[in-house]
């Protein structure tokens, strides 16, 4: 009984809403699916063509064989899995060296950081544009990478986690004659790989689909990522091949952001229940 | 040479302190206790000790060579913690060899060491297991075996009894003192516990409010308590402790109790400083229900706990102060009954104003 | 721990503090400095006070996107909200159904901006979009979302309220598996209905999280951007431009970074603001009902 009273036993009507919702959720995402099946001619001024066949690979072919579509995949790869691994890697360090050490100002370096949490990107983004001007890091992997990197987030994320590690483990690690990055390495690293985890997938997901600063950084269209590549498609798509391509570049573009969200469905999900409490 | 010196340790925490001028000696092969309730300062005097927290003022030193300013890798100690601290990630064989591989030992040497301690410990069939797949007993014997293998020439066990159940507790109890055979070191053993800190220790250390309150072997500690403290921590039930009078006459000192009895120790009289508070202190086993003599002294039962072997009666005496008495086991002792107590004197403390204990001489 | 208050400490945060100062707080420094100049792209501009931020106030096309923003943002955040919360509510149960409809409700947060008004853009389009074949398959006029100047913001906050979604739901949905069992038992046990229940355990214990969401997404939501660039740029006549497509408008349109970067400081100020009133008042009504 009490069990029914927490999980709330749903009326038709609330049936009824659920199924609705969900066919609002869908709808979009199989009309692009369908019209991304169809022959571009067929389409024009007629998409509602698109609700009946015949149903092409033509465009997905098309997308292929176009090396700039599969050039910005590359670059949101490169991009994506450069941007997390920096980010594990220096949220990690930070993450240690505040949860654990004690070193002069630690604690006003902290607040430091979490203020940045409050910064609104676009408060930034225009002089970030101009340093990395400065720096000739436009157009380039390190010049969409490094700006990723910075997220205070990360470092908040990993120190909280890590302060949760019970500090008697540090301790028998110390009297087992263990040094600090060794204590670091072999033993606190390998017990946050939970954290890790949910963190790489966060990172992997905001910095693949990140429009802002790869739209004003990369302005060659070989560096573009494919978030932007496919708002420029979008913006050009009068001129340009015809509908049912450019819901292909859609349906493409979201494959590897799917697949990524199946496969770590759990993190994701432990990440928003940490989060919440 | 003696073991483990501490000399005039001072710690506090911000404003608060947390050990005054603590200083001891503990021979080679030692099993000492460190006995006292929580803030007592027990414990962070044994991180000290172990190199977890840094004392504000004094030295440590063992076995001749002063420690206290050693990373707690390089000191030659050992620790079991309370909850164990096992790594979780990794297996027990991991777990024992991490220190020694930090230590650049070789290779041979560590897989020795590890076999010969898994065998003591009867562990060896854990060894490839990981600390979540085991219960809290196999836990701590992992633990002990981590502390064995580094060979250390002092032992520190956190609270080594307390996370167990009672069944558990007891046969622990027995492991560490066969332990305590085979380990040519010293141990210190923290506990709030009286009772394994008196089956287990060569000499016991009483502390409280941040000093030592006595130091000596368990029976000393227990028949001649120094202060109100250590006689009222040590044995249980607790001593009970009576207000009463010095009356005049004799060598050995009499005292005069609320309801009038008078109880003849064994303390020589002029022993005793002449201030007129001075407190009465019993031992359960010194007050025992006796028998129908009309001059024993009275009182009424307010409480019985037969536990098998002997029974404890709480009772009031006349005058409202309450006592703890013993009987056999199979007493027919009830609640509301008036009994009479036979008081051995010569079992009888004295405590003055200060605190401070007196006892008969040594039988 | 050995408090030995070490310098060797440092080395760890060191390589992501010196990154965070230079990539992070130097342009926000430098963000503020820019507004009192103006700049454009040919070099070093001169100084010129709070002369943007004079010229911001009088602009009436900054004005309106201004408002544009609030507008949307207050279309979003209470019905993004409530909905979420019904969801969470209704799939809060461990059968395979539920988990199915939390996966269709969530997968839409995965995907990026683009692709949602790329969506979108074929879903409101009258002659092209679903909803137009669909209104005129029932005999009714296609409502021409993407170019009415009344239906345009409306359009945003639709598309924006089937992308976001997921995230509060499940935020919700954590919030609601953190109410202990044994509340729920008690309040059994004291033979409370199901509206009692919910009104004096569930909707207490989430008020937290109420809280947290609203937060964020009205910070979120006023930062709006790519929804109004992609699906509308700013139009019919500026009714869609939110604030932050002017500011890009602005920075890399016409290239007035000081000008650009005094609308940046302003809209930071105005989250800011509005961030700390929400947790103002917030905070006293919580500590209200937490003494009370």
């Amino acid at each position: 009984m009490p069990a029914d009273l927490r999980r709330g036993r749903l009326t038709p009507l609330g049936w009824l809403g659920l199924v609705a919702g969900a066919i609002i959720m869908l709808a979009p995402l199989v009309w692009t699916l369908l019209l991304s099946l169809k022959n571009n001619a067929e389409l024009v001024g007629h998409s509602e063509a698109a609700l009946h066949g015949p149903y092409t690979f033509a465009n997905y072919a098309a997308i292929i064989g176009n090396s700039l579509t599969l050039r910005w995949l590359l670059n949101s790869s490169i991009v994506a899995l450069g941007t997390t691994g920096g980010v594990l890697i220096l949220a990690s360090l930070a993450g240690y060296g505040f949860a654990r050490l004690d070193f002069p100002m630690r604690r006003t370096l902290f607040a430091f950081v979490l203020l940045g949490l409050a910064i609104p990107s676009q408060a930034v983004i225009l002089p970030q544009h101009q340093l990395f001007a400065w720096l000739h890091l436009h157009n380039t992997y390190p010049g969409l990478i490094l700006p990723g990197l910075i997220a205070p987030f990360g470092v908040f994320f990993m120190t909280t986690y890590m302060r949760g590690i019970p500090r008697e483990l540090d301790e028998a690690a110390m009297l087992d004659g263990a040094s600090r990055w060794t204590i670091f390495w072999k033993i606190i690293l390998p017990l946050t790989l939970p954290a890790q985890s949910t963190l790489a997938v966060f990172t992997f997901l905001g910095s693949w689909n990140d429009y802002w600063w790869p739209l004003i950084s990369a302005t060659r269209s070989d560096m573009y990522t494919l978030t932007v590549g496919l708002a420029a498609a979008q913006m050009n798509y009068a001129q340009t091949s015809g509908l049912g391509y450019l819901m292909a570049q859609a349906v493409f573009a979201s494959i590897p952001i799917f697949l990524v969200y199946i496969i770590f469905q759990k993190q994701i999900v432990r990440a928003m229940a940490g989060t919440a409490g | 040479m003696a073991s483990l010196e501490l000399k005039g340790v001072r710690k506090s925490f911000g404003s608060t302190a947390v050990l005054e001028d603590v200083s001891l000696t503990l021979e080679a092969r030692e099993f000492i206790a460190f006995l006292g309730p929580s803030g007592s300062g027990k414990s962070t005097l044994l991180r000290i000790i172990a190199g977890l927290e840094n004392a504000d003022a004094g030295e440590v030193w063992l076995e001749g060579r002063r420690i206290d300013q050693l990373p707690p890798g390089e000191r030659g100690v050992a620790m079991v913690f309370q909850h164990y601290a096992l790594y979780p990630h990794m297996n027990v064989r991991e777990n024992m060899a991490f220190g020694l591989k930090n230590a650049r030992v070789p290779k041979a040497e560590i897989d020795r060491r590890i076999a010969d301690a898994a065998r003591v410990l009867e562990i060896e069939q854990l060894l490839d297991r990981k600390p979540g797949e085991m219960s809290g007993g196999q836990q701590q014997r992992v633990a002990i075996g981590r502390a064995l293998v580094k060979e250390p020439k002092l032992f520190l066990l956190d609270e080594p009894l307390s996370n167990l159940d009672a069944a558990l507790r007891l046969r622990t109890r027995v492991e560490l003192a066969q332990l305590k055979q085979r380990v040519d070191a010293a141990v210190i053993m923290v506990t709030h516990d009286q009772a394994e800190a008196m089956t287990l220790a060569d000499r016991i250390i009483v502390m409280n409010d941040r000093t030592i309150q006595q130091v000596g072997p368990p029976m000393t500690i227990y028949s001649r308590p120094a202060n109100r403290f250590v006689a009222q921590f040590v044995g249980s039930p607790a001593m009970t402790l009576l207000a009463a009078e010095l009356v005049p006459g004799g060598d050995c000192a009499r005292l005069k109790i609320g309801d009038g009895t008078i109880v003849e120790t064994a303390i020589a009289r002029n022993r005793l400083p002449q201030d007129a508070t001075l407190r009465l202190g019993l031992r359960p086993e010194a007050v025992r229900v006796g028998s129908r003599d009309a001059a024993a002294t009275e009182a009424t039962v307010e409480l019985v706990e037969r536990l098998g072997e002997r029974t404890i009666v709480y009772a009031r005496l006349s005058d409202g102060q309450a006592i703890i008495a013993e009987d056999n086991g199979d007493s027919r002792v009830k609640l509301g009954d008036k009994v009479r107590l036979i008081i051995d004197g010569a079992a009888a403390h004295v405590f003055d104003s200060q605190g401070t204990g007196y006892h008969g001489a040594v039988a | 721990m050995t408090s030995q208050r070490d310098w060797r400490g440092l080395l760890f945060v060191a390589p992501f503090l010196a990154l965070y100062s230079v990539i992070l707080i130097f342009p926000l420094l430098r963000g503020m400095w820019l507004s009192l100049y103006q700049v454009d792209l040919f070099g070093a501009g001169h100084f010129v006070g709070a002369g943007n931020y004079v010229r911001l106030a009088h602009d009436p096309i900054f004005g309106t996107s201004l408002l544009n923003t609030f507008e949307v943002a207050l279309m979003i955040v209470p019905a993004l909200t409530i909905f979420a919360l019904l969801l969470a509510l209704s799939l809060n149960r461990a059968s395979g159904s539920a988990a199915i409809f939390r996966g269709i409700f969530f997968s839409s947060a995965v995907l990026s901006v683009t692709i949602v008004t790329l969506v979108w853009r074929f879903v409101l389009a009258p002659d092209a979009g679903l909803l137009g074949y669909l209104a005129s398959a029932l005999g009714l006029q296609p409502l021409p979302f993407l170019s009415d100047e009344h239906l345009v913001l409306p359009a945003l906050a639709i598309t924006t309220i089937w992308w976001s979604v997921g995230f509060p739901m499940l935020l919700f949905l954590a919030g609601l598996q953190q109410i202990p069992d044994e509340i729920y038992e008690a309040a059994a046990l004291d033979n409370a209905g199901r509206w009692a229940t919910f009104s004096h355990i569930t909707v207490p214990s989430l008020r937290r999280t109420v809280v947290l969401v609203v937060m964020l997404q009205t910070a979120a939501q006023l930062q709006l951007f790519g929804q109004s660039q992609l699906l509308t740029a700013g139009g019919p006549s500026g009714a869609s431009r939110t604030a932050v497509l002017f500011l890009f408008e602005s920075a890399f349109g016409r290239w007035e970074l000081g000008y650009a970067s005094a609308a940046a400081e302003i809209l930071f100020l105005i989250i800011l603001a509005v961030t700390l009133t929400q947790y103002w008042a917030t905070g006293r009504a919580t500590a209200q009902s937490d003494a009370g």
